[in-house]
């Protein structure tokens, strides 16, 4: 690990400036990644800001129904919250399912957002990664592939984004809120993480010296129907092959209202806008589901390692949007 | 003549571990929490390429770190340069080629292990990088660069029993692989090796085989044995992959240099590197059978991985042939087993042992061989099962209870498990993959024989002091031995035979080193059986002392009268003790009575897969097991459901991923194994079948289970799903994709 | 830098610490308390798990930074003197100890399960302890050992 000095932050503007002086400089949440990352010589910043004494701690209900969420609340916290169980159990579902009760405990709703892939070339410092070292190449083409994207992926990168979090985020139009010295703007989750392209070092669309301060979701009433799945190699504590983030209206046998995403296919959560323009006003049938679900995943591109990957998503897109009938129908 | 007592926590008890409550505290000390005054840290440069030449190494930048205390290379190394377990054809740091990515080539010591991390990233080496072997078959038949100087077979073992190339009405063959697992012990390898001035060395170290560890590391130091000492530190776990050095020279080489205590702890990327894994295969079968299911036949190819160096690949591969057609009887066996150097990760002990990958291979057989002939899987393991006095594919006639009939049907005859109705025990469990939609129930069933002890000639015994003395007004048995305690409970096994054949209740076990005589590995299930064997002979020494100071000889021993008779006298008697011989096995039919004992298992698995998702859950394992005699019948529980666990994780998850000899998962967020959620409860049956060649009629516990769970648990979802399933691990993929 | 953590309820200032250094490192080279284990280091085993503020969390990756002023309990604070906690005496009752690596991070997080939920059913048991990986048991006496624990 390198060298790098420590320097703690008490308040969101002594954050940014500490950041905006240092460009080789990162902020420190739960550190249950970046620590990680620091000591396999991934990531090597010459600064730390340490932002965990931050007050950005706040899930609070907002005037028009939507809840504003603090970039330091730690994801056990959240998903416990009342606010979140009640209107958006998607969110919870998807933070419960990513890593252990321990890491949970630790993480933080920015750091989850920005947390880096778990692509194996990537941790793998003898290995090409255009994420890792730009321009070096990307070993996972042609290699051991298994766990790769699907969607987005460029001839530069085949990497993944590892959050169920996000998944979730991504379905429910969340807003990123992220300040520097510069002042405050307000991020599209959709826009928020960007495709490998040409530079696959660049995962998001956050400026080097921003802090993200917080999540805010809107209000979604058709997310109390909603469901997150995640499919992996383990019963628990296993990055996603296939996740799906849904939530479903069906009014009579019509489908009124809709919102997916799937995670672990791409560079980012993966907003299914065509599987959701051919369900909008479809009847909520299998043969719906089915043709919906390939719509999504015929632009899907994939190695003999991840081929599997395109009808895995394709059945559990189907196999969710099934039970959130059934499940609307109960209810 | 039986003189033992009864005595509280004696054999047959269930007496709590010694070490129980230290290790529930955090107290226990392990070899990574080793601490000594002024002690430095050692790390190890290894090789990122499977296969290359060095052409110059440069430590000049590295000497210059502030903080460092050594760097060593192979020039560094005081004796030979060479080392292995069976076969010396390893160095102890690369000279001029590499064999596998991870190959040690260079150490550094320093005052703080970041900065000897960081010296070791300045050690400049120059590597003519050469397209590595990888394909086991091709260097099986001389289709590769030979590796090393004899080629790149390692051995190669037939098995031909009874008439060849005979004729069956039902054939049925296969072709079958096993990936290569990891034995993911928790506490990494680590040690701390402290100079004397003499020029000899203490390690104190967590191993299998203290003895074995001390030639080999006394060769490579360039010393006598007696100079070399080693103390078993607490284990964390060993599974066979601590039978092979790791870091035992490298650290007394830089404590010999340094002249400082040298700590090194691996971190869990290194601990891939930096031990011998479990060889995968690749095994082709053809079985032929009568219409009624009983078998005429068995061929078999099974090629086993050594990879980069030979470390017990010979064991390993007699194991594989010589058990290649499981418990069953066969008149006609043709069985060939290769184990082949490839600039793959070296491959050695994991339990099970050779066996766990023959045994998927014969069992996936058995159940196809039942749909060919239309037999339920039990019925045609029932009509095949061997029973005491039948002859293995060696010649040898098994001369102790062989109770496979009865073990399958206990299995078998238990009562299913209802579907379940929470979350958690569906497929995919928390991760809300399913709630029943598209989950389709199976059984399978797997049975196991694995010998027991070490084989084919070896001279396989062991050595215990026990030193009687009455301490305070209190009779006090202490027990000395170098059999290691990684885990399984030997220490309290001791105590107990102690107990048993002394009557005595205060047993202390002494730090296990080598300044007693060797006690042979902690591995091929042999301690409670060898050790214990050893233990109960030198406390017959002790006692037959007693009995001639009390001057007679028959009657039970009692507390009072140890302490009345011994007064402050010390009775103190060594043993070294033997299993009866076996032989070499010929080496062009495979014939001979290479196996002390062997032991049988039996599981079934009910498993729910979600066949749309491909996800499995393994709902209940059921397992009986002969023991001979259970010393400890929880301990024995334990182990029983350890080792389940472990072929459930080789069933469905676990597998060190290759590609091109590189390792692409040493994580343990990317080589996966069993959580509490993916293990299911278990039933056990525990059979008492006494071996009367044994102590106490003991059979070794820890193997048997490993090996039958998986071919029990892929039988299963082979059942739930139809597919053919001839690989393990079964990933989503396979059972979903279309057939 | 210096570091302050309260461990086991006494507070302990720590000099010399290098930044890159984790609270595991500290607690197990810094402040002799080896209890807490390594064998990942990576968040990926449990077994390192301690209380931080109340609250369980690998300690392989906390920055010794972050654990400036925070309140640390590990397995060596949980014992009164000699007598063990119901967490680690059901551990030693119930077999449910082989090689014992896994157990200290095991005790931890049983012992946040039994304090938040002081009758766990099994899959309450299941999922709370799903973050601290066993290799020697089968987990089979550890979900004895943490049930014991809860009826005593």
């Amino acid at each position: 690990m390198k060298s790098f000095a420590y320097v703690s932050a008490r308040d969101v503007p002594t954050a940014v400036s500490a950041i905006a002086g240092s460009p080789n400089a990162k902020f420190l949440g739960g550190g249950t990644n970046l620590v990680d990352l620091m000591r396999g010589n991934i990531e090597q910043p010459d600064t730390i800001v340490d932002i965990t004494r931050l007050p950005l701690t706040g899930v609070d209900l907002l005037p028009d129904g939507g809840v504003r969420i603090g970039a330091l609340v730690r994801n056990s916290h959240l998903a416990a919250h009342p606010l979140i169980r009640s209107r958006y159990p998607v969110l919870s579902q998807a933070i419960l399912l990513g890593a252990s009760a321990q890491l949970r405990n630790m993480a933080t709703v920015g750091g989850n957002l920005l947390q880096r892939t778990r692509c194996l070339y990537f941790y793998d410092t003898a290995a090409a990664c255009n994420k890792r070292a730009p321009g070096s190449g990307c070993d996972a083409i042609g290699g051991f592939n298994r766990n790769h994207a699907i969607l987005g992926v460029s001839d530069n990168c085949l990497a993944t984004h590892p959050s169920d979090m996000c998944v979730a985020l991504a379905m429910l139009d969340a807003t990123v809120e992220v300040e520097s010295t510069r002042g405050v703007r307000r991020i599209p989750m959709n826009e928020f993480h960007v495709l490998p392209g040409d530079t696959p070092h660049v995962e998001t669309s956050l400026a080097a010296d921003e802090l993200v301060t917080a999540v805010e979701l809107p209000s979604v009433a058709v997310a109390a129907n909603s469901r997150y799945r995640k499919v992996r190699d383990r019963a628990s504590y296993a990055f996603a092959l296939v996740s799906v983030a849904a939530a479903l209206e069906v009014t009579g046998t019509t489908v009124t209202q809709v919102r997916l995403a799937l995670g672990g296919v791409s560079a980012k959560p993966w907003r299914a806008t065509k599987a959701e323009e051919v369900l909008l006003g479809a009847p909520a049938t299998e043969e719906s589901f089915r043709q919906a679900a390939a719509a999504e995943l015929a632009a899907a591109t994939a190695r003999p390692g991840n081929e599997f990957k395109i009808g895995l998503a394709e059945r559990t897109i189907v196999a969710v949007l099934r039970e959130l009938v059934t499940k609307g129908d109960a209810a | 003549m039986t003189t033992t007592v009864a005595t509280q926590g004696g054999i047959g008890t269930n007496a709590q571990r010694p070490d129980g409550a230290l290790k529930a505290r955090g107290e226990f000390a392990y070899s990574s929490d080793l601490w000594h005054e002024d002690m430095v840290w050692g790390v190890t440069l290894r090789s990122p390429h499977p296969y290359a030449r060095i052409t110059s190494i440069d430590i000049t930048e590295a000497l210059r770190v502030p903080g460092v205390q050594a760097v060593l290379t192979h020039e560094d190394v005081p004796g030979t340069n060479i080392y292995g377990l069976e076969h010396p054809d390893q160095p102890v740091l690369a000279e001029d080629v590499v064999r596998y990515q991870g190959e040690p080539v260079a150490l550094v010591a320093a005052d703080h292990p970041e900065t000897a991390r960081r010296a070791m990233k300045r050690i400049e080496v120059a590597y003519e990088v050469l397209p590595p072997v990888v394909n086991t078959e091709d260097a099986a038949h001389g289709r590769a660069e030979p590796l090393h100087p004899n080629g790149n077979v390692v051995r190669h073992v037939k098995v031909r029993h009874g008439p060849q190339d005979v004729r069956a009405d039902v054939v049925v063959t296969g072709e079958y692989e096993v990936g290569m697992q990891d034995q993911a012990f928790l506490g990494p390898e680590s040690g701390l090796a402290v100079p004397a001035d003499d020029g000899s060395v203490d390690l104190y170290i967590a191993t299998q085989w203290l003895h074995a560890d001390q030639r080999q590391i006394a060769v490579a130091l360039g010393l006598p044995p007696e100079k070399v000492r080693l103390t078993l530190s607490g284990v964390g776990g060993a599974f066979g992959g601590r039978e092979d050095l790791s870091m035992q020279v490298h650290a007394c080489m830089l404590a010999l240099r340094t002249g400082k205590p040298v700590k090194m702890v691996y971190n869990r990327e290194e601990s891939f590197y930096g031990h011998v894994h479990r060889h995968p295969a690749r095994m082709y079968y053809e079985h032929g059978a009568t219409r009624n299911g009983k078998i005429v036949y068995v061929k078999a190819r099974i090629y086993l991985d050594g990879g980069a160096y030979a470390s017990s690949t010979g064991a390993v591969v007699a194991n594989a042939a010589t058990l290649g057609v499981g418990p069953y009887d066969v008149p006609s066996v043709t069985v060939d087993c290769w184990g082949v150097y490839t600039n793959n990760p070296p491959c050695g002990a994991m339990r099970g042992f050779g066996a766990v990958q023959a045994a998927f291979a014969y069992e996936s057989q058995m159940d196809r061989l039942a749909d060919a002939v239309g037999l339920d899987p039990v019925e045609v393991r029932i009509r095949n099962a061997m029973s005491e006095g039948a002859v293995m594919p060696t010649g040898q006639v098994v001369d102790s209870p062989a109770p496979v009939v009865e073990l399958l049907t206990l299995v078998r005859d238990k009562p299913l498990p209802a579907k379940g109705n929470d979350l958690t025990d569906m497929p995919g469990g928390v991760s809300n993959t399913t709630h029943g939609e598209g989950v389709v129930r199976g059984v399978g069933y797997g049975v196991s024989i694995k010998n027991v002890g070490f084989s084919d000639s070896f001279d396989d015994y062991s050595t215990v002091r026990v030193r009687l003395s009455v301490i305070g007004g209190q009779a006090v048995a202490s027990v000395h031995t170098a059999a290691v305690e990684v885990g399984q409970g030997l220490v309290t096994v001791l105590q107990q035979i102690t107990r048993t054949e002394l009557g005595v209740d205060v047993v202390t076990i002494e730090p296990m080193d080598t300044s007693i005589g060797d006690a042979g590995s902690t591995s091929a299930s042999r301690q409670t059986y060898v050790t214990g064997g050893a233990l109960r002979a030198a406390c017959a020494a002790v006692r037959a002392a007693l009995f001639e100071r009390i001057g007679h000889t028959d009657l039970p021993l009692d507390h009072d009268k140890i302490v009345e008779v011994l007064g402050t006298d010390v009775i103190d008697e060594v043993v070294e003790w033997r299993h009866r011989p076996t032989y070499r096995l010929d080496p062009e039919t495979g014939q001979g009575n290479a196996h002390v004992q062997y032991a049988f298992a039996a599981h079934r698995a009910v498993v729910d897969v979600d066949v749309e998702l491909g996800l499995v859950k393994v709902v209940e394992l059921v397992c009986a097991q002969d023991v001979g005699k259970a010393i400890n019948p929880e301990a024995v529980l334990g182990q029983i459901q350890g080792g389940t666990a472990q072929g459930l994780g080789l069933a469905v998850m676990e597998e060190i991923q290759l590609a091109d000899g590189k390792i692409r998962n040493p994580s343990f967020t990317d080589y996966l194994i069993p959580t509490v959620l993916d293990m299911p409860p278990m039933v056990i049956d525990v059979l008492e079948r006494p071996d009367p060649h044994a102590p106490y009629g003991l059979r070794g516990v820890g193997e048997p289970p490993t090996i039958s769970s998986t071919p029990a648990i892929v039988a299963a979802i082979r059942a739930a799903t139809g597919m053919a399933l001839t690989r393990v691990p079964v990933r989503p993929e396979h059972i979903t994709e279309t057939s | 830098m210096r570091v302050n953590i309260t461990v086991n309820g006494e507070a302990r200032q720590v000099d010399d610490v290098w930044p890159g250094e984790s609270l595991l490192y500290v607690l197990r080279e810094r402040l002799g308390l080896p209890g807490s284990k390594n064998a990942c280091e990576q968040g990926e085993c449990g077994s390192c798990t301690v209380y931080m503020d109340g609250t369980p969390v690998c300690a392989c990756l906390v920055a010794a930074g972050q654990a400036e002023g925070r309140e640390v309990r590990t397995v060596e604070g949980l014992a009164s003197g000699d007598t063990l906690d119901r967490v680690q005496q059901a551990f030693v009752d119930a077999g449910a100890v082989q090689c014992g690596f896994c157990t200290p991070g095991l005790v931890v997080a049983a012992h946040d399960l039994l304090t938040r939920t002081p009758q766990p059913s099994d899959p309450e048991i299941r999922e709370a302890l799903a973050g601290n990986l066993c290799r020697c048991t089968g987990y089979e006496k550890i979900l004895d050992a943490v049930r014991m624990a809860a009826r005593s």
